[in-house]
């Protein structure tokens, strides 16, 4: 009995003994899950610092990311309208994928029309036909006002707090947008007007950037509008002188074809009158040197006089209807100069030797300063006439004791040959008609001596047949210089 | 090949000749073969009837059109189009069936019974083959998609495998639309069910990660949330964000996108995700799909790398369904959510799949509010669910 007493005993000893360290362990494990629970309670706070910082940053991710779309919307938006120089096509750039990169679904621009004294829309999106139309009457009903608001130069928004809230608040029931901005557009020349933008979305109010990015995008347009007005203008005074210049040319090109007629049909007058002439001409030429020779009987003193000077006359007609001729073949292309390695030189000498009488005779020098071996390609019977023509006139004009200088120098490929005289010289009226047929300078010397006033002419002929080129420098009193160039020898 | 598949893609901005411009690469590319389906995504900004009438004039068979608009499209590019379209066009061997249904005024007939309905139709056609997987479309506003899913499951078999996505809009107009055929529908739903000769697999993953302690709903129905720990289901938000409900509110659209609530799921590798829709004056939630109670729930947190990382995760496990076979066309239904959480870096996402399922793989989709596809943990028994923030990947070849 004592035995089971004292089992009893040490059993309910052990017991409490096991219950005691259970209730230990009971309690450890209790301060645990306090120390869990609290761990976790700590952590769901940090979660909660997590999710609103996450907040934050994803709104500052979204308001940059709208910037940079913004941004690049503007970019693209900026060089497709400038590279446009046709007013509406500029505001065709401007589409609804656009202002929806921007931020908005509404856009409506309108230009003032000085013309019409009206706002005329330029762009519209996201409005239905009734809307637009409410639109214009309300911008027509307050015409004056804009006109006002557009001197002023400054965006109103939304967000603005200005003196005009009352218009603010007009255009946000007007244009239907909860938030907008609206920014002049302002052209430094011609008409100006407004760039509206707008959204419904509440979400994703307006913000200064915004406010800063449209009023750049109304600058953007302001200046590709310049442009195109600037372009405009250049292409239409561009396409006025065009105009005129073709005028011009279709008057000179039938002032030139009835010129080339003129000439062609004088022409062909001088020619055939000229052969017309030349043959009575040889007759009475013919008869008066019979006359003269005698053969019909010896005649009167008086008679003989008169018939000399018939034959004298009768000389100069043939020679100026030769040369007439001459002209008239040189011009209508029939007379072919026959070029050939022409030492030029030896031709003005030649001239100079056969005209030595006459310039001895009135105690004229006459020099010839030419370097030898000076080729042109020329016709020799053509330039001697120049050259006979030329230092003839340039002797005829010169008084005694004066001087005559043949000369030459190179001319890139030509060779420009210079006929200086001391004579009277020429007046400056009369330097630009000397070349032309018939022309003859009115003076002493002319007066006193006779000439057809067709060799300058037909030198010019000839020097032009050649591809080369006439000309003469001359003061009165202080002599003459006649130049021409013939093309050197290959 | 046992399917052909050809693609177009059209950014132009006017429907008829965005539809035209695609239909030209696709029936270059498909040449003279026969066309026994056109599936059709495009952009909710250029939904309009022309482009079915266009369709049907520019393919003179009997084609069927399937489809439905989202606020941006994925073209087989591997770009996210805001403004275009894409168009695929499908051709099937003799051996491979498939039959297509819908279903409309699913708010007057109430989602369950509509669901049912559509899934009456879509296993009528195929009374004595075998069926593979179904693809679905509904309207992105349907009050609650989980029961509509279930309804359907109800007559297609509570384990078929059903893969899809909700039509979506840009939260503006608050209406989604489908394709089907003839019409442009919404408060509907279209169905296609395949069976025969052909291999499928699914993917589904969001990339979201719990945070904070776990709590337990202790009241709640269909898709609200009443309790959640015995107190008001706004409390768990109002705590997290220090904000009362009305600055809740006005933060809904961030919030719901960027911190779902997500459900426990013995077994699965992610948590259920569920987006808020609202929040009302006595403090209940409002999600999109179905919040079961005794639910185990944790708000979720999700970033641009994990979300990126989900779609290669999603991608890896359908190829893995493959086992190596050829993948012939993949369709991707890419939740609107992340289309907005990753912006300018949603292609890479897109770029991402294309990159694990091969850059020729043929490849469309649009991005939805909610998707569809089976949970694959023996616990759920391959049952599928309707998803949030999700991408889902349907894959399939010969």
């Amino acid at each position: 009995m004592q035995i089971v007493a004292i089992i009893c005993f040490v059993g309910i000893v052990v017991i409490s003994i096991v219950l005691v360290y259970k209730l230990d362990k009971i309690k450890e494990q209790g301060s645990s899950i306090d120390k869990l629970k609290k761990s976790l309670d700590e952590m769901d706070e940090q979660a909660k610092l997590i999710v609103r910082t996450d907040m934050e940053l994803n709104k500052a991710q979204e308001e940059l990311d709208k910037k940079i779309r913004g941004l690049f919307t503007l970019q693209g938006l900026s060089r497709s309208m400038m590279t446009s120089l046709e007013e509406n096509q500029i505001f065709r750039m401007i589409t609804p994928e656009h202002i929806h990169e921007l931020g908005f679904e509404k856009v409506v621009a309108f230009l003032w029309n000085s013309a019409q004294k009206r706002f005329d829309i330029h762009v519209r999106t996201g409005y239905p036909e009734e809307e637009i139309n409410d639109i214009k009457k309300y911008i027509e009903e307050n015409k004056d006002d804009y006109l006002e608001l557009m001197k002023k130069a400054t965006t109103i928004s939304s967000i603005t707090r200005s003196k005009e809230l009352s218009l603010e608040n007009r255009i946000t029931s007007v244009f239907k947008a909860t938030f907008f901005i609206m920014s002049p557009i302002l052209p430094k020349e011609g008409d100006g007007g407004f760039l509206f933008v707008g959204t419904d979305d509440t979400e994703t109010p307006i913000n200064e950037g915004d406010e800063e990015l449209i009023t750049i995008l109304a600058n953007q347009l302001a200046q590709a509008l310049e442009n195109a007005r600037l372009f405009d203008k250049t292409w239409k005074a561009q396409q006025s002188l065009e105009e005129k210049v073709a005028e011009r040319t279709s008057e000179l090109t039938s002032a030139l074809k009835e010129l080339q007629l003129v000439s062609k049909r004088k022409n062909d007058f001088i020619s055939s009158v000229s052969h017309e002439l030349r043959t009575p001409l040889t007759s009475i030429k013919g008869y008066a040197a019979i006359l003269l020779a005698g053969k019909l009987g010896e005649m009167p003193a008086e008679i003989r006089q008169r018939l000399e000077k018939i034959n004298k006359h009768s000389d100069e007609l043939a020679h100026m209807v030769n040369e007439l001729l001459d002209i008239a073949r040189i011009e209508s292309g029939r007379q072919i100069m026959k070029k050939e390695n022409l030492d030029i030189k030896e031709v003005a000498e030649k001239v100079a030797d056969m005209l030595g009488v006459q310039a001895k005779e009135k105690n004229i020098s006459l020099s010839v300063n030419i370097p030898n071996n000076t080729f042109v390609l020329a016709d020799r019977q053509q330039i001697e006439r120049v050259f006979i023509n030329l230092v003839g006139n340039a002797l005829k004009f010169t008084p005694e004791k004066g001087k005559v200088a043949i000369s030459s120098q190179p001319a890139n490929e030509a060779v420009q040959v210079d006929i200086t005289d001391s004579g009277c010289g020429i007046p400056e009226n009369a330097l630009d008609a000397i070349f032309e047929e018939f022309y003859r300078v009115d003076n002493a010397v002319n007066e006193g001596v006779k000439g057809t006033g067709l060799g300058l002419s037909l030198v010019k002929h000839v020097v032009e047949a050649h591809e080369g080129k006439i000309w003469v420098k001359s003061k009165l009193g202080s002599g003459s210089t006649f130049s021409f160039t013939l093309p050197k020898a290959g | 090949m046992p399917i052909n598949v050809a693609l177009g893609t059209s950014e132009n901005h006017d429907p008829v000749q965005a539809a035209v411009e695609a239909l030209n690469q696709a029936k270059e590319k498909l040449g003279s073969q026969k066309i026994d389906l056109c599936i059709l995504f495009t952009s909710s900004n250029l939904t309009h009837p022309n482009i079915l009438k266009t369709i049907h004039n520019y393919l003179t068979e009997d084609v069927q059109v399937y489809g439905a608009s989202g606020i941006a499209v994925i073209s087989n590019e591997g770009k996210t189009l805001r403004y275009g379209l894409t168009v695929a066009l499908l051709s099937f061997s003799e051996n491979i069936y498939f039959n297509s249904a819908f279903v409309s005024d699913i708010s007057a007939k109430t989602p369950s019974i509509a669901g049912e309905e559509l899934g009456e139709k879509l296993s009528f056609g195929f009374k004595n083959i075998r069926r593979d997987f179904g693809v679905l479309l509904s309207d992105g506003y349907i009050y609650d998609a989980s029961a509509f899913l279930n309804g359907l499951k109800r007559r297609l078999g509570l384990s078929f495998p059903i893969v899809g996505g909700c039509a979506s809009d840009n939260l503006k107009l608050h209406k989604t639309f489908l394709y089907y055929n003839n019409a442009i529908i919404n408060d509907s739903a279209c169905g296609l069910v395949f069976g025969g000769k052909l291999n499928f697999g699914i993917g589904i993953k969001h990339g979201w990660k719990p945070l904070g302690k776990m709590r337990s709903i202790t009241s709640s129905n269909a898709n609200v949330i009443y309790e959640i720990d015995n107190q008001p289901a706004a409390k768990i938000y109002e705590e997290y964000f220090s904000m009362n409900i009305n600055q809740l509110r006005k933060e809904l659209k961030r919030i719901s996108i960027l911190y779902p609530i997500g459900i426990f799921l013995e077994g699965e590798d992610e948590y259920l995700l569920r987006n808020l829709l609202y929040i009302d004056e006595s403090g209940a939630l409002i999600f999109q799909g179905s919040v079961p109670e005794q639910s185990s729930i944790r708000l979720m947190i999700g970033t641009k790398e994990s979300c990126i990382d989900a779609a290669r995760q999603a991608a890896e496990e359908v190829k893995k369904n493959f086992l190596g076979r050829t993948i012939n066309f993949v369709l991707v239904f890419d939740s609107v959510s992340r289309y907005t959480l990753l912006r300018r870096e949603a292609e890479e996402e897109i770029n991402t799949i294309k990159g694990v399922l091969g850059k020729e793989t043929p490849i469309a989709g649009f991005y939805t509010f909610g998707e569809q596809a089976p949970l694959k943990s023996i616990n759920y028994q391959g049952q599928s669910h309707f998803h949030n923030q999700s991408i889902a990947i349907l894959a399939i070849g010969g």
